[in-house]
């Protein structure tokens, strides 16, 4: 019966293709010039789309660099004055901070999302899949309620005041989510085979998943945990509520300490230009170490893949 | 009446002992458990405080922080119009540029740069995903800000109908809800383009190719295949833009200028919801943080439906370029 109708074409079909051949032929040059005139537009798309991000890049380099020397790396700031208007000391405050901060940030938030990204990827309960979807909806939450909740429950109802603590807490509460997600997919992307070998050989459950699947699924979590980490160390709001500031060499959880972006808001509306000036400096350990951090975590993670498969 | 069961054999006991230790609670499901259970009490806590440090503004001034215009410091009224005007604006005039360039670039990306540069510009684009909006901020304010003052505004000035649309010269400033749209156009394009990216790259290259056999041009494949099968994940990747946009704080906080009165005029200063936040919290006390709070639960519940929006649409595309 098919093949009845496909070697039949009708008076109809002959002419519909005939008609539909003309059309093509007729509008082929419109049509290649529109898609050349589309292609050159995307092309240029892609240029808009680069051109600050590029002038962003050189600007931070070009203006930043000159800024860097040990005392920037090493000193206090320094309040420029009248007599000594490019006196600014350097931002050791903010850099002993930023890494108090983040480290205990890190001890808070890499075990619980490792664990609870764990539970949520080898259990199949209602509480897994609600405990998936708060971490995606965390994940969306903007930076500067991290700081809203880390100022009302630790600052001011936890009577803590303005503390490292506080500040870290806040970039737990960032990190969290980030580190849940990835570690699930990680989880979840070993193969259900390497688990099922491991209980036949009689392993117990915690064993298989501590000694195969966590090591198979290792590279996935660290990458996910270091581009958590390497977020919250760029993030401004969070801290801008909590820690205080100051300009001291504090890093002690319960102290008011300085950090790297807070001083980059801080000082960029600051009326001395040389203050203005270190602005750029700071921007440039910011965005160096941010992407050192992404680069390598990455790096690692496809020689890691590599080795593995 | 069931028959006694028969005593086990020794060797039956042990494997019976070990199959219940293997299923049974060991101490590491208690571990990820409680693990679990702390994410979760944190999370709650998280929306608790909010909405408890916000409560007294809302059951008493609601009406006001929705719809007055002017925040009055220190005891009030605090009215939030201008906040969430402009942060309409600022998001959704970024959101559109962002929108246009990052469509053109991921299209670029995917079919016309050449192919062993494709990786490097992938790489890049996600790599300034993870530039901090503080650098974005700083340069908006030092470099952009006085470029807009000195040479972008007047010659906007100098179009027809300048006047209705910009204002008066005499009130713009550097930092205004334009330069605020702008930089956040730019902090959201790697942002857009990594998941508009990805969703293009997925389209089924069958589908292409028939397209390309039956006598399309490359930009008929492009309009009438590519992007009507990626549709649904381009409008997620969009909300997800969306939701980064309406909740930046400091970049916004640095460039939209801090004033808080309703703005139409794109040259004026304005300030956002976020931005306000930031710029008003260090020196409020009692009711006034209640009411920044409150604005914070406005933007939390408006950040939380966007993601919620976009994170169905891209798992929505996923699963349908599964499928195919």
């Amino acid at each position: 019966m098919n093949s009845v109708i496909a070697n039949a074409p009708t008076e109809l079909g002959h002419e519909l293709r005939a008609q539909i051949r003309r059309t093509a032929n007729h509008t082929r040059a419109r049509r290649v010039v529109i898609s050349k005139i589309m292609i050159t537009l995307s092309m240029l798309a892609l240029l808009v789309a680069a051109v600050p991000l590029v002038f962003l890049m050189y600007q931070v380099i070009k203006n930043g660099w000159p800024v860097l020397s040990k005392d920037f790396f090493t000193t206090l700031p320094q309040t420029p004055s009248l007599i000594t208007p490019t006196v600014t000391g350097g931002v050791s405050n903010a850099i002993i901070g930023t890494i108090a901060l983040n480290i205990y940030a890190a001890l808070m938030a890499v075990p619980v999302g490792v664990f609870a990204g764990i539970y949520v990827a080898e259990n199949n309960t209602k509480f897994a899949s609600a405990l998936r979807i708060i971490a995606q909806t965390m994940s969306g939450a903007p930076s500067i309620m991290m700081g809203l909740f880390g100022f009302t429950l630790l600052v001011r109802d936890f009577n803590l005041g303005f503390s490292a603590i506080a500040g870290s807490f806040a970039l737990a509460v960032l990190m969290l989510p980030v580190i849940i997600i990835a570690t699930e997919i990680s989880v979840r992307n070993v193969p259900q085979t390497l688990r099922e070998a491991g209980l036949a050989l009689g392993a117990k459950e915690h064993q298989v998943s501590l000694k195969v699947v966590l090591p198979a699924a290792l590279s996935g979590i660290v990458t996910g945990a270091i581009l958590a980490i390497s977020r919250a160390v760029g993030e401004t709001a969070p801290v801008l509520l909590t820690i205080g500031g100051g300009f001291i060499n504090a890093w002690q959880p319960l102290h008011p300490v300085s950090a790297l972006p807070l001083t980059v808001y801080m000082n960029a509306k600051s009326e001395w230009p040389a203050q203005r000036a270190q602005v750029w400096g700071i921007a440039l350990v910011l965005v160096a170490f941010i992407f050192v951090l992404s680069l390598g975590a990455r790096m690692w993670a496809s020689r890691k893949q590599k080795v593995n498969s | 009446m069931s028959e006694p069961r028969p005593a086990l054999l020794d060797g039956e006991k042990v494997v019976a002992e070990e199959f219940s230790a293997t299923t049974s609670r060991s101490w590491y499901r208690y571990l990820l458990l409680a693990a679990s259970f702390i994410f979760a009490a944190v999370s709650v806590t998280f929306v608790g405080s909010i909405v408890a440090g916000s409560f007294s503004t809302w059951t008493h001034h609601a009406g006001t922080l929705l719809t007055r215009n002017g925040w009055q410091t220190p005891n009030g009224p605090f009215g939030g119009l201008a906040m969430i005007v402009g942060t309409l604006e600022t998001s959704l005039l970024g959101l559109a540029i962002a929108v246009m360039v990052g469509l053109g670039t991921s299209i670029a990306i995917v079919y016309f740069v050449p192919r062993r540069l494709r990786n490097i510009v992938a790489t890049l684009v996600e790599l300034l995903a993870a530039v901090p909006s503080i650098v974005y901020g700083l340069w908006g304010f030092l470099v952009l800000a006085p470029w807009m003052l000195s040479t972008v505004e007047p010659w906007l000035n100098s179009w027809p109908f300048a006047k209705t649309i910009f204002g008066n010269p005499s009130q713009q400033a550097g930092p205004s809800l334009l330069l605020a749209a702008i930089i956040l156009a730019v902090m959201i394009l790697p942002t857009f383009v990594a998941i508009s990216r990805e969703v293009i790259a997925a389209v089924p290259q069958d589908l292409i190719e028939a397209s390309l056999s039956l006598g399309a041009t490359r930009w008929q494949v492009i309009r009438e295949v590519v992007l009507p099968t990626a549709r649904i994940g381009l409008y997620g990747a969009t909300f997800l833009a969306l939701g980064r946009a309406t909740g930046e704080t400091v970049a916004v906080a640095l460039v939209a200028g801090g004033v808080a009165n309703v703005q139409f005029h794109l040259l004026y200063p304005g300030t956002t919801i976020a931005g306000w936040i930031a710029t008003q919290f260090g020196e409020s006390q009692g009711v006034e943080i209640s009411a920044l709070t409150a604005m914070g639960l406005l933007l939390m519940l408006i950040s939380f439906g966007l993601s919620l929006i976009s994170r169905t649409l891209v798992s929505r595309q996923r699963k349908m370029m599964a499928v195919v």
